[in-house]
Formats: C-alpha cells, structure tokens, sequence
C-alpha cells in the first residue's frame, strides 16, 4: 500500500499563498509537519511526495520538506519516503540538501523503470540499487554473484542502501521500495 | 547642523562606498540632506541602498533626513518608475518634483523596488517575477530555459536572508540593463539590501571566538559566503549562498556582499572587481548583488 500525498495541495492548505511554489523556511516546516502527520496517520509503508503541482522549490524549502522528513524519520521504523512527479530543477535542489546532510532518496520516474536516486549515492551504490530493482529481493551472496563482487563490498553496499532507506531490509533479504 | 550625502552621478555598487562615507560615523548626529540632484543614473543596488540608509537613520531615532530629488527628468521618471519614490517618500522629507508614473512599466524592470520583511513577501516576489524572468533571460540573455528557475530559487535565497538574519525588513529589486563599459553585454541584476544586523552581529556569538582576532565584517562575510555558515545551529542552514554560489558558477554569474565595513565578492573572469575589500566607510547591514550576464554568442 502507498500513500501519495500531492504536495502542491498541501501548499495550498497549510500557506495562504496563490502561488505554487514551495519556498522559505517556515513554508517548507509547515508542509513538513503536515506531511508528518499524515505519514503518522496512515499504515501505508510507503509515502510518495508528489511535486507534480509544484512551481518552484528553493534550497530552503527543500532542506526543510525532504531532508528533515529523513533525519527526523525513527531509523527502526519500517517506514520509506520517495518521490514522484520532481522535475529536474526540483531535483537539483533536493539532490543539493541531500548531498549536504549526506541522505539520500528514491524518484520514481515511471511504472516499472528504474527510478533515480538523488543525494549522497556512490555509482556504486547506484549499481547496486538498480541489481535490486531489477532482479527483486536478494541476499548479498546473490548480489556478489551478478555483479562479480566480493560478499563484503556486496553486503556493504547493501547495508549502506538500507541505512539511507533507498532498500527494504528483512532478515538479512534486501527488498526493493514498491513503486 | 545638516550633514550632506551626494548621491553619485552615476550610483551603483562601485560607487556605494563614496555614498557611504559622506554618512561619517554612524548614525550620523547632524540631519542628513541625501542630494540626489547631479544623479543621471543608479542602478537597483544604488536605489535601494539608499532606502536602507532612509530606513537606517529611522530606526535610529535620527530626525527625517531630507531628500533632494535629481534635476534631471529623465532621472527622476526612472527613479518613480522603479517605485522609488513610493518608499522613499516614508523615509525622507522630498525637497523636489516628483513624477506620478505607474511603476514597473519599463520593460527592463523586472521586478521594481519591494520590500520584503517576512517569509510572505518571499513567495509574493517569486511568484510574481518567474513568468517575465522565463522570458528575459531567454530572449534577452540568451540563457536556456532551465536556469530561469535557477535564477527564481537564487531570488528566494537572497530575498530570505533578510527575513532570517537581518532583523528588520528591506528591499529587492531585478532589472535588466546594459553594461556596455564593464561588460558589452546585457546583465540581470538582482538587489537586495536592508539596514539591519548586518553578518558580523548576526555570526558574532557562534562564529567570533573561531576566528579570534580576525574577527569582523571580512570575517563574517567569509564565514557566510565561502564556508556556508549560519548564525544557527541547524546543520541545514547556510544552504540558501551555497545554491546561489553554484547557480551563478554555471551561468558565469556574480555575487558581491557589502556588509559593515567589507565587501565580499565572487569574481568572474570577465569582471575585474576585488574579491575582498575591506575597510570600507560603515554602512548599516547588508547590501547583496547577483549578476547574471547574457551569455556570449547568446541573445544582446
């Protein structure tokens, strides 16, 4: 199950403003904590940020909306955020915050493809992020023997995946973010 | 006893500081009298740099200080257009003949003189300004389409740092001019000043005992420009000239801030301004200008 929450109407409920952009500070904490509530609200695993109706996101908002919603997500909860509907200057903000706080996310970019990372991502982890997605749910012995890696380098990326929440982890299987 | 401060015939950020230093000590005992009647020309910078000193002086307690306005028509119809005189008419005592035109019927205002004192004027500014800003940088500027965006969240930024570290409202204003002698080529500039903390009294509790006696305006503005630091504690602060910084590497931009005493700039190679100046006549808090050139071989 995922929860999809439009953030362009969020905007609209939380700011008196007749714009579409998410920009500022308080802004930005004023659609986070609405998002959190929601988030707190829903049994859904997986929460979408839609951008699909948002203007423009500036530095701000984006630190204040996607990276404090990571670093305030409880790292034991079996809860993922992704995003949808980011155009490219939206991403390049996020992937600007992201890479700050050293965090990462997930966009889904359409019905089964791959979708992109932002943030903090080595190619490596990339690489080992898009085996997951295509292949499904893996171990590191399974990982190591597709992309002709040691178990280590496997299972520390693995780890490392999951630890950014881009994989679901699940006794000792990594599983892919439903799309 | 008035004390003079001439507006300089042609008023920008090259000639702030002459503006400046006619105020002496600051604040000024005497009344002030701002004489802008030899200005022919000022840009964005000059015009709202000399609101933040109106504003200054108010927050001062000085007396309204006096206002001559410029001889020239032509100077004082541009003045009204950019809403100058709108603002200036709360701050000082006009001595001259002002113009009623509408604002912002220039084709190279884009956005004309606002003020900005909360996190709604903010989202007023960018709204406001992104359909004409999408235009002109790519017909006039020649930039491709993705960095009007860029250039509305470098906006956003600059606008913000009032909100949150000045203490008191200020102004911005976009305009887009030619600079046939720095550059030979169009430039959106972007203004941004108020008269408030200025960065030294905004950094100093977290970030004077770090530099130690190095400490002071240049210090403060190398804190905040080059190293992202904020007067707060949050590690996601001090983001805002950071997204600035790399819009305007792209774009071949430039950022100069004018705070206290100093002024700290990031220099393209086609401007020949210092990238540091210091010891410069006082001027209360910060004085912020974005530069973004049309791009060679692109749109005049």
């Amino acid at each position: 199950m995922i929860q999809t929450i439009p953030l362009g109407r969020v905007l609209q409920e939380t700011v008196a403003t007749p714009y579409r952009d998410l920009v500022t500070r308080p802004t930005g904490a004023a659609v986070r904590s609405w998002i959190q509530k929601a988030i707190a609200g829903s049994a859904a695993p997986t929460t979408l940020l839609d951008f699909t109706d948002v203007g423009l996101l500036d530095f701000s908002c984006a630190d204040e909306i996607v990276a404090k919603l990571l670093l305030d997500t409880d790292p034991g909860a079996d809860h993922y955020v992704m995003l949808l509907g980011a155009r490219e200057d939206h991403a390049e903000a996020i992937d600007h915050v992201l890479n700050h706080h050293a965090l990462a996310i997930a966009v889904v970019t359409g019905p089964g493809e791959l979708p992109r990372l932002l943030g903090r991502v080595t190619p490596e982890l990339e690489r080992v992020f898009g085996c997951v997605f295509r292949l499904g749910p893996g171990d590191a012995g399974s990982i190591a023997d597709m992309l002709g890696w040691t178990l280590e380098r496997a299972a520390d990326a693995l780890l490392t995946l999951a630890l950014l929440r881009l994989l679901r982890a699940e006794a000792g299987t990594f599983h892919p973010l439903p799309t | 006893m008035t004390r003079i401060a001439e507006v300089p015939a042609s008023f920008d950020d090259r000639t702030f500081d002459q503006f400046a230093q006619a105020f002496g000590a600051w604040p000024p005992d005497e009344r002030m009298l701002v004489d802008a009647r030899a200005a022919q020309w000022a840009s964005p910078y000059g015009l709202i740099g000399l609101l933040s000193a109106g504003q200054a002086l108010r927050e001062a307690h000085r007396e309204k200080p006096l206002f001559t306005v410029p001889a020239s028509d032509d100077v004082r119809r541009y003045w009204a257009r950019t809403g100058f005189f709108r603002h200036a008419a709360e701050l000082f005592e006009i001595h001259g003949k002002v113009p009623r035109v509408p604002t912002s019927e220039d084709s190279d205002q884009l956005l004309d003189i606002t003020p900005v004192g909360a996190s709604e004027d903010v989202h007023q500014v960018v709204g406001r300004i992104q359909e004409r800003a999408a235009r002109m940088l790519s017909h006039e500027l020649g930039l491709e389409a993705k960095a009007t965006m860029g250039f509305a969240m470098a906006l956003s930024e600059a606008c913000q740092n009032i909100v949150e570290h000045a203490g008191t409202s200020g102004w911005v204003a976009v305009h887009v001019y030619n600079w046939r002698k720095r550059l030979g080529r169009r430039v959106i500039v972007i203004a941004v000043s108020d008269a408030g903390l200025g960065f030294r009294r905004s950094l100093e509790a977290t970030q004077a005992k770090r530099f130690g006696d190095r400490w002071g305006d240049a210090a403060a503005l190398e804190a905040a420009l080059i190293q992202g630091v904020s007067r707060f504690r949050d590690p996601g602060r001090g983001q805002g000239l950071a997204g600035i910084k790399r819009y305007l590497s792209r774009w071949d931009g430039k950022i100069s801030i004018r705070s206290g005493t100093a002024r700290l700039s990031i220099v393209p190679k086609w401007d020949d301004d210092l990238p540091l100046a210091e010891h410069l006549p006082f001027f209360p808090g910060a004085q912020v200008q974005v530069v973004i050139p049309a791009q060679e071989g692109g749109a005049r």
